[in-house]
């Protein structure tokens, strides 16, 4: 009988029903969608300062000490290097996941034909790898070069051009040598020399624009420096340091047991730049202070910001289910009198009322639960071009929410029902 | 007593006397005005307070010399024709060779204090140098000469060679400083030896030369490069540039964040619409029976509406009120919390937020006044 | 002419007669009791009557108009003039206070008169609570406000439905004065009930049963004075 009452409610006061499953549904679908932005938040803003380069560099060990040294005293190169065919293990560490691109550089003098000097610099453009994971990765300066303008001709496609002797050249350089899109121009290694094909002209806005950029391979044929890599700049998405990371990062084993395994196993800048030594020979990574720090400051914003936005339209949402629970279960009283004058208990009173509205509510908690990742994706496509990951920890917060707004909006319905008293509500008091 | 008094008396004693009732629809209409008069002022506070945090990494214009250097006096006239509240910092820089422990290192001469200011994400070990006398190490330096904090280095130049002591054998000058800091940033600067403006001058023996100067600006990428091309084509000694990878990758960014706080507000505004209208919509249907007994002394289909709407509308109104004040607040935590700055009182928002949640309160309500109206009065006081 | 007349009249549901060719007239001054069980039409009967409901068939003249065709807005119109409504559960305004529900028949009618609300209150005996929230009042204090309500724009008829439904004795004795005093002062009542003690003081009491007239009573004894007692 009392799943009788039950269903004889939902379905003949189905509209009074459905609007209490729609308020439920839209507070539960904001709850939803702001949740899983707040959650996504992070990697996606992350994502998008990636714009800023690169956050970690890796140099050869004996280099990073003296490279800058020797550079002034004789303009030459250090002769510490890193190994070419390591590059893919970078993707293999504990925290590949949280790499997004990452690029050689390998530097060789070139003369050009008119005397001067400049610096041929060979790295990705957009390299394509294909990883033991079965996952595809284009890495290369295309993407961890955003910012370069190409102001005549395109961005060089390692795809495309294959194995031809080409190149693209500085803005500054190529007014200098009046060199455009689909030139050739002759230049002079410390090995050998030979034609490059102009592919696009880039304004930097720096000092890369007296630079030739071509791929590895050509660089170390020009110096003489086949399977050598000079530096590698990593894109990694990181947490912001906290004292732990800082303390890491100055010595690793100053650190307790699990202190270390929780700092491993953090996306800190510091332990992703030890763990990418632990794979490179040699090699000594730092995070790029003016990225990464930056970085830390405006996730961490980013995400104070979205959450405290959460919370208040958690607050709203709750209120407004809470509301509307409330006017409609006060709205039953000559119901319940009536049900309490023929005799029903307190408790069987309210259980009936319970039931009916947590049902309501699991009905358009659900909808709205879907409604609400509708709207996330469609912020993520809108603002970041991409679909937000769905935390499963959404479901459960969510259902608590629902479950406990919902409750919270019965109590005083109920304790206003268990007041009434049958005679005044069936005589229209 | 005049009709309209009578008007007033009705819809005042209804907010008054239905208290808890109307608290509960005035609490839901004024959360929703909270939201929106909040989410608006917090939207257009983002790019400012953003832009703020983007500035920590460091300039985004640098004057470089359109002919061999300058000097303060052309940095002076390049800053004033910015805005002085957009400048964040403006550090001179200028570069010499010296040698420490006879090997030679870059030195650069600058403003400590703006040096902070223009990079921010400068990590220093020990402290930045607060006056003449002390100096700032680059990290990989630092290893090398084993020097750290607290010693004192000696940096030696040789001045350039001037005709006029042909005989003599050239003297280098050298200073006695001590490190305060040492730096790092995982960039070049880890190489280089950081020492005031007037040490570098006073081992030099020239001074008022400047090789470059960073500018830290808070300003969109439009304004910024509007402020570019006025001070390179009006100072003649400045040739002022674009740090491209700094400001391109802050539009981008920013953008994104604005556009991301506004999606989000115009989302939990649309859902907080819907809930002031399902709550305005129950709080009506509520009152059904009354509006029957109206109907039956004698009101008009046009007069019960007017006062259910004039009820609302006053209820949308006091929400709305209220709603601006705690959306004020509201926006303001958030600015302290986040940003730790105060937010800028935009007086339009309020306006706007009362007569939004006024509309929204006011449509809400006549909807299902107007299905109210429908019915049959006989029925409704039979006491259904 | 009759104040009230109904001519012929019907009013169907699909298949049920809920008026079945009802004839009645009722003269100014009366004062008229409508008596019988549940669904014997007598509320369809009084929905007619207070303009709030149209028969099927036939003709309903009030003062030699046919009010039956109007539209419901001219029907509201009418009620406001010449109908005042005495309902079985009051239904006063919660939030208005006694003094304010009569004056909210002002306001709809004409224009709100305090003073006028005050005297109207007075005659029904409760000038003194017209500061007072209907739920502070007794069952039968806001049957009377509801009275004084009905009174306030001076209609040609007051249609009372079941007033004492709600009420205890001694309040029921206290409206039926009422009515009594009313209706020496010339006051049309018409009073539908189901209590043959409410019914017995009117001056005639008509008999519904399934939708039909089914006897008619005069009382011989009506004077016209109080003597309702119990």
């Amino acid at each position: 009988m009392f799943f009788r009452m039950i269903f004889g409610t939902l379905v003949r006061q189905w509209k009074k029903m459905l609007m209490i499953a729609f308020t439920i549904a839209l507070g539960s679908s904001l709850a939803t969608a702001m949740l899983s932005v707040m959650l996504d938040v992070g990697d996606k803003v992350n994502q998008e300062l990636k714009t800023y380069g690169a956050n970690i560099t890796v140099m050869p060990k004996e280099s990073s000490v003296l490279s800058s040294l020797y550079e002034v005293e004789d303009g030459g190169t250090s002769g510490a290097y890193l190994r070419e065919d390591e590059l893919g293990k970078i993707k293999t560490i504990f925290w590949a996941f949280n790499i997004v691109d990452y690029a050689p550089f390998i530097n060789a003098k070139v003369t050009l034909d008119d005397g001067s000097e400049t610096s041929a610099v060979g790295t990705w453009f957009n390299h394509h790898m294909e990883l033991p994971t079965g996952e595809m990765l284009d890495a290369g300066v295309t993407s961890m070069r955003s910012w370069w303008e190409v102001t005549d001709g395109k961005w060089l496609d390692e795809q495309i051009t294959g194995s031809r002797n080409v190149a693209m050249v500085g803005t500054a350089l190529a007014q200098r040598l009046g060199l455009k899109s689909g030139d050739t121009f002759h230049v002079a290694g410390a090995a050998s020399d030979m034609q490059l094909e102009v592919i696009g002209i880039f304004d930097a806005g720096g000092e890369e624009d007296d630079r030739i950029f071509m791929p590895v391979d050509t660089a170390q044929t020009l110096g003489g420096l086949d399977g050598k890599i000079d530096s590698i700049e990593v894109s990694a998405i990181t947490t912001p340091e906290n004292e732990l990371a800082i303390k890491a990062a100055k010595d690793p084993k100053s650190l307790t047991i699990s202190q270390y395994e929780t700092w491993y196993c953090t996306a800190y800048a510091s332990s992703i730049c030890y763990q990418i030594q632990e794979v490179i020979t040699d090699s000594v990574a730092a995070p790029v202070r003016q990225v990464a720090d930056s970085e830390g400051a405006i996730l961490e914003k980013t995400e104070l910001l979205m959450m405290l936005i959460t919370i208040l339209s958690l607050i709203g949402a709750a209120l407004g289910i809470c509301n509307l629970v409330t006017a409609s279960v006060m709205e039953r009283s000559a119901e319940m009198g009536l049900m309490k004058a023929i005799g029903a208990q307190n408790a069987s009173v309210s259980g009936l009322v319970l039931t009916e509205i947590l049902l309501t509510a699991a009905v358009g908690g659900s909808v709205g639960f879907f409604a609400g990742w509708g709207f996330a994706q469609i912020i993520g496509q809108t603002v970041f071009g991409s679909a937000i990951t769905m935390r499963p920890v959404v479901i459960p917060i969510v259902a608590v929410l629902v479950l406990l707004v919902t409750l919270a909006g019965c109590i005083p319905a109920i304790r206003m029902l268990l007041r009434l008293r049958p005679a005044e509500v069936l005589h229209g008091k | 007593m005049k009709k309209r008094q009578m008007y007033f008396r009705m819809i005042t004693a209804s907010l008054i006397r239905r208290r808890s009732r109307m608290l509960v629809a005035l609490l839901s209409i004024a959360i929703g005005a909270t939201i929106l008069s909040g989410l608006v002022t917090i939207y257009y506070d983002v790019p400012r307070q953003m832009g703020a945090q983007f500035r920590n990494y460091g300039a985004n214009m640098i004057f470089t010399p359109s002919d061999g250097s300058f000097t303060q006096a052309d940095i002076e006239d390049g800053r004033s024709y910015i805005e002085s509240a957009d400048i964040v910092g403006v550090t001179p820089y200028r570069y010499e060779s010296v040698r420490i422990h006879e090997l030679p290192v870059m030195a650069a001469g600058t403003d400590l204090t703006q040096a902070k200011l223009t990079s921010p994400y400068w990590s220093v070990e020990g402290e930045y140098p607060s006056g003449t006398g002390s100096l700032l190490l680059g990290a990989s330096l630092s290893e090398q000469f084993r020097l750290f904090v607290g010693d004192t280095v000696t940096v030696s130049y040789t001045p350039e060679f001037d005709g006029r002591s042909e005989d003599e054998t050239i003297l280098d000058n050298t200073i006695d400083l001590t490190v305060a800091g040492v730096l790092e940033t995982g960039g070049p600067e880890e190489d280089y030896v950081y020492l005031q403006l007037s040490d570098l001058e006073q081992l030099t023996g020239k001074s008022g030369e400047i090789d470059l100067a960073e500018l830290s600006i808070s300003a969109n990428s439009d304004k910024l490069r509007s402020y570019a091309e006025k001070i390179s084509s009006s100072v003649q000694a400045l040739d002022a540039r674009l740090v491209k990878r700094v400001t391109e990758s802050e539009t981008t960014v920013l953008t994104k964040l604005q556009a991301l706080v506004l999606l989000v507000t115009v989302v939990v505004l649309a859902l907080t619409m819907i809930c002031v209208a399902t709550t305005m919509t129950a709080v009506v249907t509520e009152r059904r029976r009354e509006i029957g007994l109206r109907k039956a002394i004698g009101a008009s289909n046009g007069g019960i509406i007017k006062e259910f709407m004039g009820e609302g509308m006053l209820l949308g109104g006091l929400g709305g009120i209220i709603g601006s004040v705690l959306g004020f607040i509201f926006a303001q935590q958030v600015s302290v919390h986040v940003f730790s700055s105060s937010i800028t009182f935009m007086p339009l928002i309020v306006p706007v937020t009362i007569l939004v949640s006024v509309a929204v309160t006011g449509v809400s309500c006549l909807l299902p006044i107007r299905s109210a109206t429908q019915i049959d009065p006989a029925l409704v006081l039979k006491g259904e | 002419m009759s104040l009230l007349e109904l001519k012929n009249i019907y009013k169907i549901y699909g298949d049920l007669h809920a008026l079945d060719d009802v004839n009645l007239k009722v003269e100014k001054g009366e004062w008229l009791s409508i008596m019988g069980p549940s669904g014997s039409g007598k509320s369809t009967m009084m929905n007619i009557i207070g303009c709030m409901d149209k028969p099927s068939k036939g003709e309903v003249l009030l003062d030699g108009v046919d009010i039956s065709k109007e539209s419901s807005k001219n029907l509201t119109t009418i009620r406001r003039d010449k109908i005042g409504l005495i309902f079985q559960q009051f239904h006063l305004v919660g939030y208005l206070t006694a003094i304010e529900n009569v004056m909210l028949a002002q306001y709809y009618h004409s224009v709100p008169d305090e003073k006028e609300a005050l005297e109207a209150l007075d005659r029904v005996g409760l000038a003194d609570r017209a500061k007072h929230l209907p739920s502070q009042l007794s069952g039968g204090e806001q049957q009377r406000v509801c009275v004084a309500r009905a009174l306030i724009n001076y209609p040609e008829i007051i249609l009372a439905d079941e007033p004492t439904g709600n009420l205890d004795d001694a309040n029921e004795k206290i409206v039926v004065d009422l009515f009594h005093k009313l209706h020496n002062e010339g006051t049309t009542l018409i009073v539908v009930t189901h209590d043959p003690e409410v019914a017995e003081v009117a001056q005639r009491t008509v008999f519904l049963r399934n939708g039909k007239l089914h006897k008619e009573t005069i009382n011989e004894n009506f004077t016209g004075e109080i003597k309702f007692d119990k």
